[in-house]
Formats: structure tokens, sequence, C-alpha cells
């Protein structure tokens, strides 16, 4: 069942004469995990805040073709409904914390103060999704004082609290150092896991290869290529653009032509290249091993 | 120090009022002091009214600290400036061309009193109470969610702007900005701070409204509120009965004049 | 006319104001720990004028003063809540002038050439008075003639015009408008602000304006003249450095950004 339905979408931003995104065709079914690649550009934002709602309601600018979200039509809601049931987080942490609240609790508590849910069910409902993403023992500090990857984490609860039925994201690592991405990658890989709908916009392709189910490829506002990321992220037609390749595919794609890489499909991951160049060790024939 | 708020959490009466009824309460000693006449009713309110009021919250200490920090700049330049400055008067003493007057010192006195039992009536303020949960209250009572979001967000972003300044300032001085010597040089150290800084938080504006949108800061629904602020049906006797004191005593004082 | 104002305040601007307001804050305490002799605590509250209207910059100047008394130390200045009524006029004057076109349009070079000089014409009367003020043995204050002043004082009103002149042309450029607009609010800001100043705290704020007032003070004035006096100083050229930085500010903004 289709959760995301986009035909034939069109979008120009006020005052500028390029459409940002141009006869996007785009299906999402209910659990999957799509990830979003293209270079700067592409209209990677613009497809997040068009998921979200933003586009063309907080935008304004022009919106040609049909935006079929979680059940909602674009043209027949209004911002504050639909964003109840897709959630945004986007790159830069500080941002996307609200500054009206002083503690951690009260933050991610914000969204739910503001649709009126009941105290108690706010309470239970703040645990839970701390515990899910891995901060409940930071419910005292202050927003503030949290490292970039902390706050991040606050701002994908607080909208996970929310209980979207589609999460967007875009490009939540981006701002962060290992550490923080390693931990922003896990809650969303939990939320997966749990059957969320996920749209993530990322660059880092080798960690898409292993989660994602599909990806599609954004170039110049149109959807260039479309399917499981075996498929898209060893496509010669992102090679000869130039963007979204993983190192093991372009060492293996040198390979290819030097005859060294053996199988026809070239790797994405780690595992897949150590696979195919046969690069698992194996004991040596003078028998150092038992 | 958490420098976001002066608010120290303390097991005090005083802390549990609901911040309506300290809020009133502050507002309350301003205008009495304000109104009542003479050079000693500030003094008198600071040591019979507001000092007490710190220790029933425990925090004299750190209210004197506060007051005494921020004001003395103030008092020092009263001092010198009315005293040495007041025109015709009766001079102290005269040490060649300078001529402290009486009245100057009466009138500095006079202002130093008022400053002081401002800045701790306020202090006491922000001593016990949390602002958001004032904020809370009032929404409440019906303030405009759109202004309570906007107060606490300032309270809470201008101390975060002001070290993005520094670091700014910092980053400058490294290039070789000049900031200390004549007014010309000092001058002329504004613009290169000013400007990075407003433009580069101009650019955060939209992203932030996005984020606050996406928490429907624009839901049509009754809001709730995670944190319960209580209130007492004494506490609201006694709002009224400060604001009728108030206000009694800013009458009386008028009509006894004329 | 309501809707006029809630129109003002949609989300972009709840989230402007409180960074204006630091703006406002961040920057008046830097010029008030420099003693710098101006205040240039209303960038924040002109831009939000310009930028979104009338209102909302009415709400940020006041807005300001108030929170600058209760924003924690050691930015907190509890001299400037008494006077938001007259921050809160700035931001009305920015709007106004800014639905007027004052930071789009273009001003005439000459323009700003003859407000940099009767500016600065208008200063040195001021202050050529206040110096030359007499008072008799009876008490009463006589004030000197302009024929008086200006034979006495050729060579100076020359200067200044001429130096008015040349920071017109130089520094206002085709800002004209926007330094006129500046010199209006500074001049209604100098007068409305006067008897608070005068009244709560005898005219003086601890920062780099009470050197102006003690000179006023020193050559005779009486607390509500020299408070004038160091208003009409301060305060238009204040604002209307305040005004231009902000036009700067706007030229420098993305055309995308204006679109609100």
């Amino acid at each position: 069942m289709a959760i995301v339905n986009l035909h034939n979408v069109t979008y120009t931003y006020p005052l500028t004469k390029t459409p940002a995104l141009q006869n996007i065709n785009m299906q999402v079914d209910e659990g999957e995990f799509v990830a979003v690649i293209g270079p700067n550009g592409a209209g990677k934002s613009t497809l997040c805040y068009t998921l979200a709602g933003f586009v063309p309601h907080f935008f304004k600018g022009e919106l040609t073709g049909s935006v079929e979200v979680a059940g909602q039509e674009s043209s027949k809601s209004n911002l504050h409904e639909w964003v109840l049931n897709v959630g945004l987080a986007f790159q830069n942490p500080f941002n996307q914390i609200s500054g009206a609240k002083y503690t951690v609790v009260e933050e991610i508590a914000f969204g739910l103060e503001n649709t009126g849910v009941p105290r108690d069910e706010m309470k239970q409902r703040v645990t839970d999704a701390m515990k899910l993403t891995g901060i409940s023992d930071l419910g005292d500090r202050s927003p503030y004082s949290l490292s970039g990857g902390q706050q991040q984490r606050v701002a994908l609860t607080s909208i996970l609290v929310m209980q979207p039925k589609v999460l967007v994201l875009d490009e939540p690592t981006s701002q962060m150092d290992p550490i923080g991405t390693r931990e922003v990658f896990g809650v969303i890989r939990t939320m997966a896991e749990k059957g969320m709908t996920v749209v993530l916009v990322e660059h880092k392709v080798e960690w898409i290869a292993n989660f994602a189910d599909r990806v599609i490829a954004l170039h110049e506002g149109q959807i260039l290529l479309d399917g499981t990321p075996g498929d898209v992220l060893t496509s010669d037609l992102l090679a000869e653009k130039g963007f979204g390749i993983s190192r093991y595919t372009s060492v293996a794609r040198k390979a290819k032509e030097s005859k060294l890489w053996k199988k026809d499909k070239l790797p994405v991951t780690l595992d897949e290249a150590v696979e195919g160049f046969d690069l698992t060790p194996h004991p040596s024939p003078r028998g150092r091993g038992k | 120090m958490n420098s976001l708020s002066i608010y120290v959490a303390r097991e005090s009466g005083l802390h549990t009022l609901n911040p309506i009824t300290k809020f009133v309460l502050t507002l309350c000693v301003l205008f009495c002091g304000f109104t009542l006449p003479g050079i000693w009713t500030s003094y008198l309110i600071l040591t019979f009214v507001i000092v007490p009021l710190a220790m029933w919250g425990k925090v004299t200490k750190r209210m004197i600290q506060l007051v005494i920090k921020i004001s003395w700049p103030f008092i020092l330049s009263v001092f010198i400036i009315q005293t040495l400055f007041w025109g015709q008067g009766t001079a102290l003493f005269e040490i060649g061309p300078l001529a402290p007057k009486i009245e100057g010192g009466v009138f500095a006195f006079h202002s130093s009193g008022r400053i002081l039992f401002i800045m701790a009536d306020f202090i006491l303020f922000s001593l016990t109470t949390r602002p958001d949960t004032l904020m809370i209250s009032l929404k409440q009572g019906g303030l405009p969610s759109g202004l309570a979001y906007i107060i606490v967000t300032t309270l809470q972003l201008v101390p975060q702007f002001v070290l993005k300044a520094n670091t700014i300032l910092d980053a400058q001085r490294s290039r070789g900005l000049e900031t200390q010597g004549n007014i010309i040089i000092r001058a002329r150290a504004l613009l290169p701070l000013v400007l990075p800084l407003v433009i580069g938080s101009l650019l955060e504006v939209e992203e932030r409204a996005i984020a606050i949108e996406a928490r429907a800061f624009n839901s049509k629904r009754v809001e709730t509120s995670l944190l319960d602020i209580p209130d007492t049906q004494n506490q609201r006797y006694a709002r009224i009965g400060l604001v009728l004191f108030t206000i009694l005593l800013i009458a009386g004082r008028y009509i006894w004049l004329s | 006319m309501l809707e006029n104002i809630k129109k003002e305040f949609s989300t972009r601007t709840l989230v402007l104001i409180p960074i204006a307001i630091a703006i406002n804050i961040a920057i008046g305490q830097l010029v008030y720990v420099l003693k710098l002799p101006i205040y240039l605590d209303s960038i924040g509250t002109v831009l939000v004028g310009a930028l979104v209207g009338p209102w909302a910059g009415a709400v940020t100047g006041g807005l300001t003063n108030l929170l600058w008394g209760v924003v924690p130390p050691p930015l907190q200045n509890a001299f400037l809540p008494p006077f938001f009524y007259v921050a809160a006029v700035i931001g009305l004057m920015a709007g106004y002038f800014g639905k007027r076109g004052a930071f789009e349009k273009e001003s005439p070079r000459w323009l700003s050439v003859i407000i940099g000089a009767l500016f600065f014409f208008t200063l040195t009367f001021f202050i050529t008075a206040f110096l030359n003020l007499k008072t008799d043995e009876t008490g009463y204050t006589t004030y000197p003639t302009p024929g008086e002043l200006f034979s006495s004082y050729l060579v100076v009103f020359i200067v200044a015009i001429l130096a008015g002149a040349a920071i017109g042309y130089f520094l206002l450029q085709n800002g004209g408008y926007a330094g006129l607009a500046g010199l209006a609010t500074g001049v209604v800001a100098a007068i409305i602000s006067a008897p608070t100043a005068a009244v709560v705290f005898g005219g003086v704020t601890g920062g780099g304006t009470d050197l102006l007032v003690a000179a006023f003070r020193a050559s005779g004035g009486n607390i509500w003249a020299s408070v004038l006096a160091q208003g009409s100083v301060s305060d238009p050229f204040d604002k209307m450095l305040s005004f231009m930085v902000v036009l700067f500010i706007l030229r420098a903004l993305p055309t995308r950004f204006k679109a609100r």
C-alpha cells in the first residue's frame, strides 16, 4: 500500500524561474526505507519539504501535480494538520531546538503540548520515545548544553514522539562528528526495523547500501534512477553524472577494466567488495594456522 | 552555574508560590517603592520587605552579591556626576576647580536607593522563579502563546547569542581587528562584528520557523502542559489584596499631596 | 486594521523577534562596555520594522527593553525597562518608513549631503548654545542669540557643515532616505525619552552617554535640559547610524530572504 504518492509534481519557488522539482513521480510503500541521493542543488531538500507539507504551504510558490502522503492530499490540507502525519528533521541540530523549553523532557513534549495530548499520556510517550532513542539520561539537561549528536537525537525524539506515519530526514548526519553520526544512524535504523516508513536524504552511500530498501537518485530536479541500492549505486549513469558512488564501487569498476574484478555486478558495501575480490583470509599453504 | 538563567532551585516557601503570585508581588513592591516619598523609602523597602522575602527564599546572599555586582558602576557614576556638577548649592569642600555639592550627594543617595531596590526586587524574582513556569501560568490565564514563545525563547537565546558574538570577536581579533584604544579605533571595530553576527542569525530564521511548525506550533487544538503549576485560592486572594493595597497607597499618596 | 496587525505575526516573525532582541542586546551591551557615547541598541528593532512592519517592530523594541531588565547577568541592565515605550516607537517608525520604501529607494547623493550638513549644523548649534548659557545673580538663565553664536564660532560652524556634507556624501551615499528616516526617529526618541530619563534616574545610566550629561550639567544646564541636550546629540546620530547599518545589512541579504 503506497503511503506516499507523488504524481507529476513540478514545483517552483517564488521569485525563481527554474523549477526546483520537475515531473516527479514517486511512490513509497508503508514500511519502506527509501534513500535519496543527489548532488547539491538537485532538489533533495525541496523533495523533503514537499513530503513534509512545507512545499507549498510554508514556501508558497507554484506546485502542479498531486502530492498524497498518509491519506492527505496537498491541495486539500493545511500545514498544521499535515505535520502530525509526517515528521521532518534536518541537518542543523541547533536550529531544531525550539528555544521555548528549559529541559530536554519538556523540549520533547513540546509537539505533544501543542496538539493537546493529556498530561499522563504525554509523560508516558516522552519516556518511551527517549528510551527508544537512547537519551533517557539526558532528561533534565538544558537542550543548549548538549553535543551536536545529542541535540540531533533530541530533535529526532521530539519528532518521533508525535508518532508520524512517515519520517523524512534531510541529511541528519551532515553536521555530526563520527560519534554523532553513529548515534543518529542507530536511531534511524531502530525506527526502520520497527516498521516506520523512512525517507532519508544522505551522502554516506555505504551506509545506505546496507540498510535502505530503495535508492532514488535526484539530478537537477528530476528523478534519474529509482531502484534497489545494488542497481542504482552501481549504475554507470551515476558514474557519468559524478555522484553517489561508494569507494568500493569505484575501486571495483577500475579493477573490472583491468579484468581484476571477475563478477558481473559491482559491489556497493565493504562485505560485497571483500567477497568479490576474494579477500577473505585463507590458511597459508605452509600451514601456520590450526 | 547555568548561564541561561539565574534561577536557583531551593527548598523554600517562596519557591513553591505560584509564579504569577511572585510576579504580582514584584510589581507591587516596585510601584509602592516608586510612589512613596522620601529619600529613605527605597532603603526601607529594601531592608524591611525585600531582604526578609529573600531570607524566606533562602537566596539572600546570592541576591546581595548580584545586586552589588550590577549596581556599583551606576552608583559610582551617579555620585560623581551629581555631586560635582550640581550647579548652585552648598559645597562640601573645594579642591581647585572641584566643588562637590551636598545637594548633589543627597540626590545621588536617593537615585542609588532607587536602583538598589529595583534591582533587588527583580533579581529576587528571577532567583526564585523559572521564567517558563511564569509563561505557562500566564498562558493558562490568557496570554497569547505567540507572545509567551517570544519571551521564553528570547531569555534563552540572548546568552547564546552573546557567546556567538564573543566567538566572532575573537576570530576577528585574531585576524588583526583592534578593539582597544581611542574612540575611533573602538568605533571601527564595530562593523566587522555586527555584520557577520546579524546576517548569520537572520539566515537561521527560516529553518527555525520550519522546525517549530514541524512540532505543530500552529496547531489549532487546545494546548496542554507537561508541567503542572499549582495555584491555591489563598494565593488568588493574596494577589487581589496586594493589587488593591498598591492602588490605595498610590491614590492615598496623591490625595495627601494635593 | 486588526487583520493587518495579525498578518505581520507569522511563524517566521515569531522566530525572528527573539533573534532581533538578542541582536539589540548583544550589540547594545558591547557599545555600553566600550563606553561609546551612543546606544546602538535598536538595530534589531529597526531590522524587524524594515523586514516585517511597524507592529512587529514595536513589539521587538518594547520587549527588548523590558526583557533587558530580566536577562541573566552580566547582560542584565535595569535602566532600560522604563524606556520600553521609546523603543516601541522606534520600531513603529522604522516599520512605517520601511513601508514607504526608505530602505529600498535609492536617494540622490545631494540629499545625503544636505542631511549630513544639516545634522552637523544643528548639532553644533546646540552644543555651542549650551556652552554659552549665562546665569546671572538672580538665577535667570539667558540663552545666547544665534547672531552671537555665529559671530563667535563661525569657523566651527563652517567646519561642521563641511564635515557633515562629507559624511553625508561618503557614508550615507545613496541611503539618504534611510538616513533621514533615522534622523527623524532619533529626534522623536530624544524628545519622548527625556522626561523618563530625568525623572527616574536623574539623567545617569552608567554608560558613555553620561559624559555628555556631565558636560551639559557643567555648562549650567539643569537636569532636564542636560538630558534633553544629551538625547538630542546622541539619539539622532545613533538612530541615523542604526538605520544605515540596517540598510547595509538588507542590501547584503540574498533576495530570496526578503520574499515574505
